[in-house]
């Protein structure tokens, strides 16, 4: 047997079991329309859009200080008067404490107290970008692991599709009647699909959800309801021996359940993310920064009845 | 002035002195740092011999391939999970490795639960698939009939094999990775003590072949269906009471018809006045060992129970003799010669066929 996969493309089976049959032609376009749940571009620290505004104004701030640094230190190394410079009177004395040194050390004193604040604003603002990147990068991981079992999902559907209509096909010769638990296991079929293409389409609105509490418990009961549909569609099948010990069936569940645990990962690691973002955003020094950068607070995955309400993995 | 210089190098060479202190100590802990435990039984599932063997064959899968593959026994994890990630973490899984290839199995009783925990270097190679093909069809048959150690070595057996082949087909990514896990490998009840580990494989029989190749060719098609029927016609009688109480696994079944589809069986030889024949391959198919068979009651049929005293497996899979067995199939092998460790001579062997 073997475990890797490596079959027609996702497109390509749907397309198979529209022509055979196995998924109605309404089936066919749900799964197909659930396919990708790649959302748009992020949103990221250089596209935050009503901060850029502000961004631009410290940053002509910053320009100006550095400006005016220049002049003032033009101007102190003149010696404040013009024309041609009297060497006699700005070079070094023995014992006399020279012009030019003068005004090197006021120079380096405005340098200094003008170049810390900076560069710990700066420090600052990069480490903020940093951890908001670390919320993006985290947040893919969570797509990613979603986008795997969007992958997975037509695969399951036509396994226990084919096995229904085989059923259906040796029953139909017995009483012509199907029983009432592959009624249970068609139906649960149909509402995998459903559920698939509503977390889809919720997560195709993009990053922007990450700003929002409210997107982000939609998006995490639909796919609640997406995992609580594969458990059921699981737990359907212990019915059907000949099915469940199918090492096709098998290896697709251990892929499936795989998956679940890695979205529960993904989840935990993109939560410990946005903690560690929003409190450096909220605690000083930080929030003086992220108040100028319009660094926005971000949202949490999980709530705890949605962690309460989260698909058991029962062992096959 | 002076009293500042002074002041300034007594600075710097106490800097200095922290500084080499630190370096000192860091290579120092770095040379003494001993190999953590790779068979870590808190659960008493093993004894220390079985203990002892998985770690050295744990040693070997770090020399040859580059895993870092520990063992934890436990009785009371909580969810197998959360719990795997955790240790993974705590224990540095894939921290001996130079490329961060991890992999951790956690066996708890108490839950009767078994994870094996894929480091994220390892996820292309070892799929959520692979690992949930091993632990149903090879692992848990084991552990039903309460060998969990010989459960283990059959799994890390398995595993062996699928690193060599991505060693081969360069299926292994060389770079050097964080050991980290993202939540790859599966988990699955462990049905520790369960019983008839091989019961749902019984088939019917199969009848021995009129030839030595008919009856190879018909193991050969049982091992296909998986049917680990101890009592096929196609076995001597010795070999039935040998295997009667034996684990028979799918995987290993299935391992059997993938070695063998690539074999090419050389003319069988015949001898023992006639009731005695070797089915043999050409040396240089070192995976593809030799199948023993004896004329019994009007057939021929497979004597594994010589063949398991005779034949040995090294870690690669390539067979060789033991040399501390006599057995009564040596006539077929008078044209080749054996190194020192009992395995065939492949050039000496492969001239003397011509």
């Amino acid at each position: 047997m073997e475990p890797n996969e490596a079959g027609p493309s996702r497109e390509e089976r749907i397309s198979r079991m529209e022509a055979e049959g196995v998924l109605s032609p309404a089936q066919a376009e749900m799964l197909r329309q659930s396919l990708s749940v790649a959302s748009g571009p992020q949103a990221s620290s250089d596209e935050r859009g009503p901060s850029t505004g502000r961004m631009a104004v410290a940053k002509w701030v910053l320009y100006l200080a550095l400006v005016l640094l220049a002049v003032l230190s033009v101007g102190l190394l003149e010696g404040g008067g013009g024309g041609i410079q009297e060497v006699s009177q700005t070079i070094n004395q023995p014992g006399v404490t020279g012009e030019m040194n003068k005004s090197l050390s006021n120079l380096l004193a405005i340098m200094l107290i003008l170049a810390v604040p900076v560069a710990i604003w700066a420090w600052l603002h990069n480490s903020l970008v940093s951890r908001e990147e670390a919320v993006f990068a985290s947040w893919a991981q969570v797509e990613s692991s979603y986008q795997r079992r969007s992958d997975l999902i037509p695969s399951l559907v036509e396994t226990v599709s084919r096995y229904l209509r085989h059923e259906a096909a040796t029953l139909a010769q017995v009483t012509r009647e199907r029983g009432a638990g592959e009624r249970d296991l068609a139906a649960a079929v149909e509402e995998l699909i459903k559920a698939q293409k509503a977390s889809t389409d919720l997560l195709r609105q993009g990053g922007k959800m990450l700003d929002d509490p409210e997107a982000l418990a939609a998006i995490g009961r639909a796919e609640l309801q997406v995992g609580g549909q594969m458990q059921r569609m699981f737990a359907l099948a212990e019915s059907y021996p000949e099915l469940k010990s199918a090492d096709q069936f098998l290896t697709l569940q251990g892929q499936l359940e795989g998956t679940e645990n890695r979205i529960n990962v993904a989840r935990m690691r993109f939560d410990e993310a946005v903690e560690a973002y929003n409190q450096s955003i909220r605690k000083l020094p930080g929030s003086l920064v992220a108040g100028v950068g319009r660094f926005s607070r971000k949202a949490y995955f999980q709530a705890d009845e949605e962690a309460e309400n989260a698909p058991k993995l029962d062992f096959h | 002035m002076r009293r500042s210089s002074i002041f300034t190098k007594a600075l710097l060479a106490a800097l200095l002195l922290v500084a080499v202190k630190f370096a000192v100590d860091g290579s120092r802990d770095r040379r003494t740092q001993p190999a953590p435990d790779r068979v870590v039984d808190e659960a008493g599932l093993m004894t220390p011999g079985q203990a002892a063997r998985l770690s050295e064959y744990h040693r070997f899968l770090l020399k040859d391939h580059d895993i870092d593959y520990r063992v934890l026994t436990t009785n009371s994890a909580g969810e197998v999970n959360a719990y795997s990630i955790e240790k993974f973490e705590e224990l540095g899984v894939g921290g001996e490795s130079r490329t961060g290839r991890g992999l951790l199995l956690v066996i708890d009783v108490k839950q009767d639960a078994v994870r094996l925990e894929v480091g994220r270097a390892l996820e292309g190679m070892f799929t959520d698939a692979f690992i949930t093909y091993v632990q149903h069809r090879q692992m848990v048959p084991f552990f039903r009939d309460g060998r969990v150690a010989d459960g283990i070595l059959a799994t890390t057996e398995l595993i062996y094999t699928e690193a060599q082949k991505a060693e081969k087909n360069a299926g292994f990514d060389p770079r050097e990775q964080d050991a980290v896990t993202a939540g790859g490998g599966a988990a699955t009840r462990a049905r520790i003590g369960e019983g008839n580990g091989t019961g749902e494989l019984v088939k019917g029989g199969v009848a021995a072949g009129g030839s030595p190749e008919a009856t190879v060719m018909a193991y050969l098609g049982a091992m296909a269906e998986r049917n680990a029927n101890p009592d096929l016609d196609l076995f001597t009688e010795g070999t039935r009471k040998m295997l009667a109480g034996w684990t028979v696994t799918p995987a290993q079944m299935d391992n059997i018809v993938q070695t063998y589809r690539a074999c090419h069986a050389e003319p069988v030889k015949v001898g023992g006045a006639g009731k005695l024949a070797v089915v043999r391959y050409p040396p240089a198919e070192r995976q593809c060992s030799p199948w023993f068979l004896r004329e019994e009651k009007g057939g021929w049929r497979l004597d594994l129970t010589m063949m398991q005293k005779a034949v040995r497996f090294g870690r690669t899979n390539a067979w060789h003799f033991d040399l501390q067995v006599e057995h009564p199939y040596r006539f077929a092998f008078e044209d080749w010669r054996f190194d020192r460790h009992g395995f065939p001579v492949v050039k000496d062997s492969a001239l003397a066929a011509k």
